[in-house]
């Protein structure tokens, strides 16, 4: 029997590669995913090793604040002499690491740097030294430098050349004097290295007197363990002791965290397409089952029993998951760096060296691969065990579609309420973790609806089919009619178009409705005239800048801002605004709950004014008293002033005086500097002001308009929304595919009926034309199902948002932009399929038995 | 073939099949006893909708009377579960349909085989070599189904029915699907394995030419069995239909 099993699939040869191919994609994204982090990890984990080499121990700052940006502050260099006195000490030295410190290209403009650290550091001793120097040599005077071979070759600069660099202090040249890499890395993903004196590098950083790493090896004999642990008893707990095994394996774990987020939401991905492609299985093994009633039948009848028969269909099942897992396998790993460009078109360069095929990630595939679509298979083939023996003795014999049953319509629109039900209580936190909550109701309300959605091809054909029908006549109606022919069919073949179609809908309208409200509440809060922030949108620039436009003609107010990390009344690393409580007034107000703008400017150094939807959490009225503990290990108290509503989350847990900015690690950086002009000041004129004197100073900072600044946020949503549709594009793909399948195995089982209508006079092209429609007809199904559940999911997903003003706004163009995108996807599922059921000879269709 | 019934291999008592509730109910078995005895070859005959094949579905087990017993080798079936069906099917009953039902994608040899593969058993070599021989297909042993005349699949269907070496053998309109030249040859291997094999064949059928070559005929009309006679001749079947339709 397996020998049938294994016959009907090398008989039906594109058959079996057109159904594995909808599981190849979803395998294909998953291996991708694999392959890429697993990739990603390694080259950093080489990064990591090389730049400890030779180093026995570091000392570096204690970290209390897990910070999203790795700053990590510096300490004093009076720490040097306490480390070099602890015996076993061979040779110690320190050094700066800052990871803002920009190259210029010959334009002026900050290279790389988004989102990708900029490294500034101070050249050290050969034996602590990580990088190679391909060519030239170390950095020996104050003006001069060697950067990474990658970005020398991004910027076309060559050993000799004059080149700019920009940190905390003004921009300043520099003669070029090496190009380095680090061991036989040559790329660091998008960071740039830039190698320094360490006079210079702590000029540069602000790091005076500083250093934000101790390099030690230890003397002869004396393991690395040993001095590790002796340096940890002599030093102060400001400070840290490391091996360097063991810094190297914390650096490890920095990025692990970003590559697992990063995974898992490609993860998600991958498991909308593998849920798409599980749709398609079922679909394919329903219809191909259905169609084969006859010959199961006949099995039945000279002896096979009903587990064979269900056995025979599963190890087809089992061969095209193995195919499909293989398939899927090798695509993956050339899928990988395809992913890997997407995100270099969101400007996040990651570094990716060969291939990292792990074996988990090669048993994942086959797992997945084959369990899935067996998985998928099971219900159909269990439909056979209802094949009674006798139908095969009857001609034409197809297995009965299941009537849509009460019980079936009750239990579908039950599964949906729960479905719904879970979402919401997800989103509420009622369940946790309520990400998968929402996820499981999600998946619940897709099955819900696919169960649910026979009963409404028959209107929705009607709806979307009519209008064909006026302007086609009977092929528009014929096209109808076998569309709605087998509701249930039609039904799960629109219900996997359905399903990518949501998805994408959902995140148009939430994403339209956060960039609405972003800029609704941007527009509340915000007075100032032009907005100074790095080039990349987040980094820190420095404090200077400030200083420097204040005195600018036709600047009014400067006022700078300060986004911190601290660990605050039990979070880790919360967000909070340092303002300048003299400026403020003018450049910013708040929504306000309790208080006013007097008490934003009245703000003493212990006082705050804090996010109403916070203080509820933690329980915090005005008058009450909480504490923070600064990334410099302080702990400071304030007291609570006020409450305001911050709808787009602005200022994070709570505003406070940047007096105490110091006790935030970063006294000479600021996040954003915010200007109003004077009355009848031309803004042009300021503006080209401000543009000269930050070009020639501070290259890394970028003004904006009120106006550019809300552009700004929205490209960076549309951006992020451009690569969440491509990876969604791919759930979509699958779906098509699966109506290219179903057609193709509707138009096999009418062959006969085809045959007929070309024998009555019907032409190629009205034959061709009848299945465009009804693919056009099954994919509009799909997208006015899944248009409306993407309204829903946003409905739901916007609730706990809505207190916080979020407004729903439905992207009416982008809808019926989708609307027709689904037509256009029809069109091209049925070229295939259409044009081989115009090819059928009329009298070998009419003879066909 | 062990048998604890010396006189019938199959034996129906008293059999009505109907199909529907009330006053739509249709009787489509009347009351139907009959006996078939061990290597004979009968031919069920009469107009359609007489209750022929209904009577054929009932005796090989497809479908259940709705009262009456019948006996398949001894074995009362009327109330065996899908299981044992299944196995009465396997290893007592062999089947030709009118549309051959070979699978495609197996070939010839392969097809005849079938019944013992889903059995898990081996063919027994001199009679696998009499069929191979009886069929006839040279050459074509090893060819797919599509590759044969309509002639030359029956034939295969017809060995793949007798593999297995079965009670009875039941025939749905065998012929019904051939041309009169190749519907001989395959009358002619039903007729060998009833002579040579002593095998037992059910035949249902509405061609006269077809009947005469069994040894007796029964012809239903209504659900009844109205004649039950030695075959003789096709004119002599022909004459038994026609006292049927005037009657």
């Amino acid at each position: 029997m397996t020998q049938v099993a294994l016959r009907n699939l090398l008989a039906r040869k594109a058959r079996t590669l057109l159904t594995s191919l909808a599981v190849v994609l979803g395998v294909m994204m998953v291996t991708g995913t694999y392959v890429l982090t697993d990739t990603i990890d390694q080259s950093f984990s080489q990064i990591f090793e090389q730049g400890n080499a030779g180093i026995d121990a570091v000392v570096t700052s204690r970290e209390t604040v897990d910070t999203n940006d790795g700053q990590e502050p510096s300490f004093d260099a009076g720490i040097f002499d306490r480390v070099d006195a602890v015996e076993g000490v061979d040779e110690a030295s320190g050094g700066i690491f800052d990871p803002q410190v920009s190259i210029l290209d010959k334009e002026g403009e900050p290279i790389g740097g988004h989102g990708a650290p900029s490294f500034g550091a101070s050249v050290g001793p050969d034996r602590f030294d990580a990088l190679t120097y391909a060519e030239g040599r170390k950095p020996a005077g104050d003006d001069e430098v060697v950067i990474d071979k990658q970005t020398a070759g991004k910027a076309g600069y060559a050993v000799g050349d004059r080149i700019r660099v920009a940190g905390k202090e003004d921009a300043k040249e520099y003669e070029l004097v090496g190009v380095a890499t680090l061991g036989d890395v040559d790329s660091f993903g998008g960071a740039s290295i830039t190698l320094l004196t360490l006079d210079e590098a702590r000029r540069v950083t602000r790091k005076q007197g500083r250093f934000d790493q101790i390099s030690v090896a230890a003397a002869p004999g004396v393991t690395s363990e040993e001095l590790t642990r002796r340096l940890k008893q002599e030093l102060p707990r400001s400070v840290e002791a490391q091996t360097g095994s063991e810094n190297t394996q914390t650096q490890k774990d920095d990025v692990g965290e970003f590559i697992s987020i990063l995974k898992t939401a490609l993860l998600i991905f991958s498991g909308v397409s593998l849920f798409v492609a599980a749709f398609l299985i079922f679909n394919t093994f329903s219809i191909t089952v259905a169609q084969r009633t006859r010959e199961f039948s006949m099995l039945r009848t000279i002896g096979a029993s009903r587990r064979q028969l269900v056995r025979t269909v599963m190890v087809e099942a089992a061969v095209i998951g193995l195919l499909a897992s293989v398939l899927g396998l090798l695509a993956g790993i050339g899928f990988a760096p395809a992913i890997n460009a997407l995100f270099g078109a969101l400007e996040i360069d990651l570094p990716s060296q060969g291939s990292v095929v792990a074996t988990r990630t090669i048993v994942l595939a086959f797992v997945l691969g084959i369990g899935l679509t067996v998985l998928a298979s099971l219900i159909p083939a269990l439909r056979i065990t209802r094949v009674a023996p006798i139908t095969g003795l009857r001609e034409g014999a197809v297995l009965e579609t299941p009537k849509s049953h009460r019980l079936r319509t009750v239990l579908a629109a039950g599964l949906t309420a729960i479905g719904v039900v879970a979402m919401l209580l997800g989103v509420f936190g009622a369940l946790s973790p309520g990400e998968l909550w929402v996820g499981v109701g999600a998946v619940a309300v897709f099955i819900g609806v696919a169960l649910l959605s026979p009963r409404l091809v028959g209107p929705m054909a009607s709806l979307v089919g009519r209008p064909v029908e006026r302007f086609r006549g009977v092929s528009g109606r014929l096209a109808r009619e076998n569309a709605v022919r087998n509701p249930g069919r039609t039904a799960s073949t629109a219900a996997a178009l359905m399903i990518g179609l949501a998805l994408v809908s959902f995140v148009a309208i939430f994403a339209a409705g956060l960039r609405n409200s972003t800029t609704a509440a941007f527009d509340k809060t915000i007075k100032a005239d032009l907005i100074l922030t790095n080039d990349d949108g987040f980094s820190d620039i420095s404090a200077g800048v400030n200083r420097a436009v204040a005195e600018l003609d036709g600047v009014e107010v400067a006022s700078p801002g300060r986004f911190a990390q601290a660990n605050t009344a039990g979070d880790k690393g919360g967000y909070l605004t340092l303002v300048d409580t003299q400026t403020v007034g003018s450049v910013m107000t708040l929504d306000w709950e309790q208080g006013d703008d007097s008490v934003l400017t009245g703000l003493g150094r212990a006082d705050a004014v804090i996010d109403e939807k916070w203080g509820r959490e933690k329980g915090l009225e005005v008058g009450e008293r909480f504490k923070t503990q600064t990334s410099s290990g302080k702990t400071l108290t304030y007291t609570v002033r006020g409450s305001f509503v911050d709808r787009a989350d602005f200022n994070g847990d709570f505003v406070a005086s940047d007096v105490t900015a110091a006790a935030y690690g970063e006294p000479n950086s600021v996040s954003q500097v915010l200007l109003t002009l004077e009355e009848g000041a031309d803004t042009g004129a300021v503006r080209e002001d401000i543009d000269a004197l930050v070009k020639d100073r501070y290259p890394t900072v970028d003004t904006k308009t009120k106006v550019e600044y809300k552009d700004f946020i929205s490209e960076q949503v549309n951006q992020l929304l451009g690569v969440v549709y491509a990876l969604l594009a791919l759930a979509v793909i699958v779906s098509l595919f699966g109506i290219v399948n179903t057609l193709a195995l509707s138009i096999h089982e009418r062959t006969r009926e085809l045959g007929l209508l070309r024998a009555v006079g019907m032409s190629r092209r009205q034959v061709r034309r009848v299945i465009r429609y009804e693919a056009v007809i099954t994919a509009l199904i799909g997208a006015v199902l899944g248009s409306v559940l993407g309204v829903l999911f946003a409905l739901i997903m916007s609730r706990p948002l809505a207190d916080e003003g979020f407004t729903l706004s439905i992207p009416v163009l982008t809808l019926i932009a989708l609307l027709v995108l689904a037509l256009v996807a029809g069109v091209i599922a049925a070229i295939g399929p259409a044009r081989r059921a115009s090819r059928l000879d009329v009298l070998d269709a009419l003879a066909y038995e | 073939m062990d048998s604890t019934s010396p006189q019938s291999i199959v034996s129906a008592t008293d059999v009505h099949r109907r199909f529907g509730e009330g006053d739509a109910a249709v009787h489509a078995l009347d009351g139907i006893s009959v006996d078939f005895p061990r290597g004979r070859f009968t031919a069920i005959m009469g107009p359609s909708g007489s209750g022929k094949s209904t009577l054929m579905h009932v005796l090989a087990g497809l479908d259940r009377p709705t009262s009456g017993s019948v006996l398949v080798d001894g074995v009362e079936i009327s109330d065996l579960d899908d299981k044992q069906l299944t196995e009465l099917r396997r290893d007592k009953v062999g089947f030709v349909f009118q549309f051959f039902n070979l699978l495609p994608v197996l070939t010839a040899e392969e097809n005849i085989r079938l019944p013992l593969s889903i059995a898990g058993r081996k063919a027994d070599p001199d009679l696998m070599a009499k069929l191979v021989e009886a069929v006839n297909l040279g050459d074509r042993l090893s060819h797919r189904p599509a590759e044969l005349s309509g002639g030359q699949q029956q034939r295969v269907a017809v060995a793949r029915a007798l593999i297995s070496q079965p009670a009875v053998v039941f025939a749905d309109e065998p012929t019904g699907n051939l041309d009169s030249t190749t519907s001989e040859e395959v009358l002619a291997l039903l007729r060998r394995a009833v002579d040579e094999l002593g095998q037992t064949v059910v035949m249902v059928t509405h061609d006269a030419n077809a009947a005469a070559i069994a040894d007796r005929v029964l012809v239903l009309v209504d659900g009844k069995i109205v004649r039950d006679a030695e075959a003789g001749s096709a004119e002599r079947v022909h004459d038994l239909l026609k006292q049927d339709t005037v009657s």
